[in-house]
């Protein structure tokens, strides 16, 4: 896929060809991946069950819950956006997904706005400050902290603030079934939040700040900057507007790369938390062997990433002007 | 005031201290209401909760126990009555027949009667219930409005046990045309008669809402709303006031003890198992399973691998808490250099670095290991490192495998495993558990050692089920646990300490269930705590 065309409109009709013929190998992989796992749903909702069945009855459950549509007739059903049943709830793919898609945006989007926002700020900062206190204890301090896994944190986390001093809920994304206003209701996501939100902050906060803060310390001494300190401008807009910006591409590309895993990303703090969403969704699809969910989820957060490269070509142009006419 | 109403005053005080004498002397909070009890469990998501639609595991079982009633039921004591008064057995004409409660009422408000029951049976063996089976029962009929008999074709042995506690009675206005149930999901395929109305389900949060049926025949349940939620550390849910009840590890029992929770521990009802293929050299060989049987230390592994909180199970496989279980039942005692012997008998040789070859071949054996579900809790844990261990010790090369269930499942169904370590509950259940886990037709279950190389096992095992005689089935399966443990086509390992803990300020006592709820689910969750 070329990075820098020559032309814009080609380009962009070549960027999205070329991202149409990636998805439909999503499309086929989505299809066919899950197929490769051992094992089938009706083993692994029975295998410890309290129940056994006989020969016959085995045979007719795997008749009736599994099906093998083939792939043009599932190419189809997609182009339908027919996304098909679940074989454990017997309900569309579609309301199972879309029940937990809230709550992974909610989580997902808002850790990769807040870590980026203040990876952003405190690595300008830091990059404009370079060799005082405050730039190496951040440096330290990111480091250390971009060196502790996901899992660690949360725990900590759990422990201290849920267990110890008992200041935020420790499992869930609400008080389930609360009879209460709106707005306590709203209060309570907010509460229940927290701890996993803090969690995935931590974990993108320090590797989006060291990456900031080296490509600001790239561009801080370019002749472009020199002018716009000699021409008397406020350091606030040299730091923003001229050095800031030339430095925001990779930022930007690793915001996008966080959102386009947003599934997958956070699995763990989903499970520590217990919180809902569509990486919980995946993982109790897989142990159940639910076939058509799991397609569902691979292929949404396979197209995910493509939509956000698409738009990540898009939003450089506009970044960085430069990248319009590299040839 | 005139003297007469003072008198009236002092009357009316002396009984209502009278009153509240009595109330307090059988207990405190006997008649005590809540407004809501509140159950953590890991996993949530238990599908819906109607007997076709629930998932084929014991939470999801329980989970639809709440909305629909069966015949009889179980509590810490035994079988107590539920929309069945009274039931008797006619061995002449081979029937059960029950006797219904009157005044019991559907959750929208109709009456329930014996033409329910009889439709029930009708429906579920013509769209089998997987919980139930049928194939024992030739029909029922009613006998007027509040009689049912049921007949059999045969004699069966655990009916109640199998049927009479575990089939949910369906309401026939609602099923009757319902052609494909297992796609039925309107709102009126959750009315049933039990205490509590399915209200809602929410997959991907895991939560479950029921609420108090306020014409539930034995009384207004306690709580007006009962909730599940899901959450995976049951310390923090249960201390900070999230949840009432929750399945627990056996090392929270002592913090949760001391934050006031009251900690049940379950009877031996679950154990862990070395399922053995058999029908693979040399694994068919009874003496090389004899030698793995002595070759493995349970109790190091339950001190290893468990911190010490479980025992040694029998390898008759029935618990040693069942009223059937043979206390002769033959004992394989670690002893590594008994191990030896019985393989250097069967022409195992040691070589140099401590391993056996026998014509040239190293003797080694894959160890299938994975995380198992416990009472609908993904356990995980070391035991097949110490079983590695252990066998090495005797001279027997090991590969460990650790998989993830299913995939593990599938290899075990397919005889591709050489041992693997597997675990089922049922154990204090009735008698048929033995059926179901020895039999050689079973498929469905992974536990199952399908074991039929031993005529007389499988000739006494179809014997139990058919012999309705106390007594004579008692000796039937003595002798069952005894021809089991002598040709250890499975070898159970240990039972590991099944505990759960409440918050007992609600004033609503759980229970572990006398031979597990329903066909031996070991899960605190009786109904009838909410009820009685």
């Amino acid at each position: 896929m070329p990075i820098y065309p020559k032309h814009s409109m080609k380009s962009r009709l070549g960027s999205v060809i070329s991202l149409g013929i990636a998805a439909l190998a999503m499309i086929y992989l989505s299809y066919s991946l899950p197929r490769l796992l051992p094992g089938d749903f009706v083993t692994a909702m029975y295998s410890s069950s309290q129940v056994t069945l006989n020969a016959q009855q085995e045979a007719e459950h795997r008749a009736y819950y599994t099906e093998e549509p083939g792939f043009s007739r599932y190419l189809l059903r997609l182009v339908r956006l027919d996304w098909g049943y679940s074989y454990a709830f017997l309900t569309p793919v579609s309301e199972l997904f879309l029940s937990a898609l809230p709550c992974t945006l909610l989580l997902l989007g808002t850790a990769n706005i807040i870590a980026m926002f203040i990876g952003f700020i405190t690595g300008v900062e830091a990059a404009w400050r370079r060799e005082s206190p405050f730039e190496k204890g951040m440096v330290g301090g990111m480091t250390v902290l971009e060196g502790i896994p996901e899992i660690s944190t949360g725990i900590i986390l759990l422990v201290v603030f849920a267990l110890n001093l008992q200041w935020f809920p420790a499992a869930g994304a609400d008080t389930a079934y609360a009879e209460v206003s709106i707005w306590v209701r709203l209060a309570t996501i907010g509460h229940h939040l927290v701890l996993p939100l803090a969690t995935l902050v931590l974990a993108y906060f320090p590797g989006n700040f060291l990456l900031t803060r080296n490509s600001v310390m790239m561009v801080i001494k370019a002749p472009f900057v020199t002018t716009a300190r000699a021409k008397g401008l406020p350091p606030r807009r040299i730091r923003y507007a001229h050095a800031a910006r030339n430095a925001l591409l990779p930022l930007v590309t690793r915001f996008g790369l966080r959102l386009a895993f947003m599934i997958t990303g956070a699995l763990v703090v989903e499970k520590i938390f217990s919180y809902p969403g569509l990486g919980t969704l995946l993982i109790n699809a897989i142990q159940a062997r639910d076939l058509p969910v799991i397609q569902a989820v691979v292929l949404f957060s396979s197209l995910i990433v493509l939509t956000i490269i698409l738009c990540l070509e898009f939003a450089y142009r506009i970044i960085d002007p430069r990248i319009e006419h590299a040839h | 005031m005139r003297i007469g109403e003072k008198g009236f005053l002092w009357k009316f005080a002396l009984l209502a201290a009278l009153v509240t004498g009595i109330l307090l002397s059988t207990g405190p909070l006997v008649f005590a209401r809540v407004k809501e009890v509140r159950i953590a469990d890991s996993k949530g998501d238990w599908g819906y909760p109607n007997p076709y639609r629930h998932y084929p595991r014991g939470p999801g079982y329980i989970r639809m126990s709440w909305v629909f009633d069966t015949l009889i039921w179980k509590d810490d004591k035994g079988y107590i009555p539920a929309l069945a008064g009274k039931w008797t057995y006619d061995p002449k004409a081979l029937s059960f027949t029950f006797e219904l409660r009157k005044g019991v009422k559907w959750h929208d408000g109709r009456p329930f009667s014996s033409e329910d029951v009889v439709f029930t049976i009708d429906y579920f063996k013509k769209h089998p219930y997987t919980w139930v089976p049928m194939g024992s029962v030739a029909g029922a009929e009613a006998r007027g409005k509040e009689k049912v008999v049921i007949k059999l074709n045969k004699p069966y042995a655990p009916f109640l046990a199998d049927i009479g506690g575990v089939l949910p009675i369906l309401p026939k206005h609602i099923w009757q045309n319902v052609i494909d149930p297992r796609k039925y999901n309107d709102p009126k395929a959750f009315i049933g008669c039990g205490p509590y109305k399915f209200m809602d389900f929410n997959k991907a949060k895991g939560t479950y809402l029921y609420e108090a049926f306020e014409e539930y025949y034995q009384g207004r349940p306690r709580a007006d709303r009962l909730i599940y939620i899901k959450a995976r550390n049951p310390i923090m849910t249960l201390s900070s006031g999230k949840a009432d009840l929750a399945n627990i590890k056996p090392d929270m029992a002592k913090t949760l003890r001391k934050k006031g929770m009251v900690i049940l521990e379950n009877a031996r009802g679950w154990n862990k198992k070395l399922m053995i293929n058999h029908k693979k050299s040399p694994f068919h060989d009874r003496r090389f399973r004899k030698a793995l049987a002595h070759a493995i230390n349970r109790q190091e592994i339950i001190e290893k691998a468990h911190r010490g909180f479980g025992s040694p199970a029998s390898f008759g496989l029935l618990s040693p808490d069942h009223e059937f279980y043979n206390p002769n039942t033959p004992i394989y005692d670690p002893d590594p250099a008994g191990a030896r012997r019985i393989l250097e008998s069967m022409g195992y040789v040691k070589g140099a670095d401590g391993f056996y070859t026998r014509d040239g071949l190293a003797l080694k054996t894959e160890v299938l290991a994975s995380n198992i579900t416990v009472a609908g809790e993904s356990v995980a844990d070391r035991d097949g490192e110490v079983i590695k261990r252990q066998l090495e010790g005797v001279g027997i090369r090991v590969d460990l495998v650790n998989m993830e269930q299913a995939t593990a499942d599938g290899r075990i169904k397919k005889w591709n495993f050489d041992v693997a370590i597997s675990g089922h509950g049922g154990l204090l259940g009735d008698a048929r558990i033995l059926n179901q886990m020895i039999l050689p037709k079973v498929t469905g279950s992974v536990n199952s050692t399908r074991f039929g190389a031993n005529e007389e096992l499988v000739k006494l095992l179809k014997a139990q089920i058919a012999e309705m005689d106390i007594s004579k089935r008692k000796a039937i399966v003595f002798k069952i646990q005894e021809i089991y443990a002598d040709e250890v086509p499975a070898i159970s390992l240990y039972y590991p300490a099944s505990m759960a803990a409440y918050n007992p300020k609600k004033g609503i006592r759980w229970y572990f269930t006398k031979g597990g709820i329903s066909v031996g689910i070991p899960i605190s969750q009786n109904k009838m705590s909410l009820v009685k």
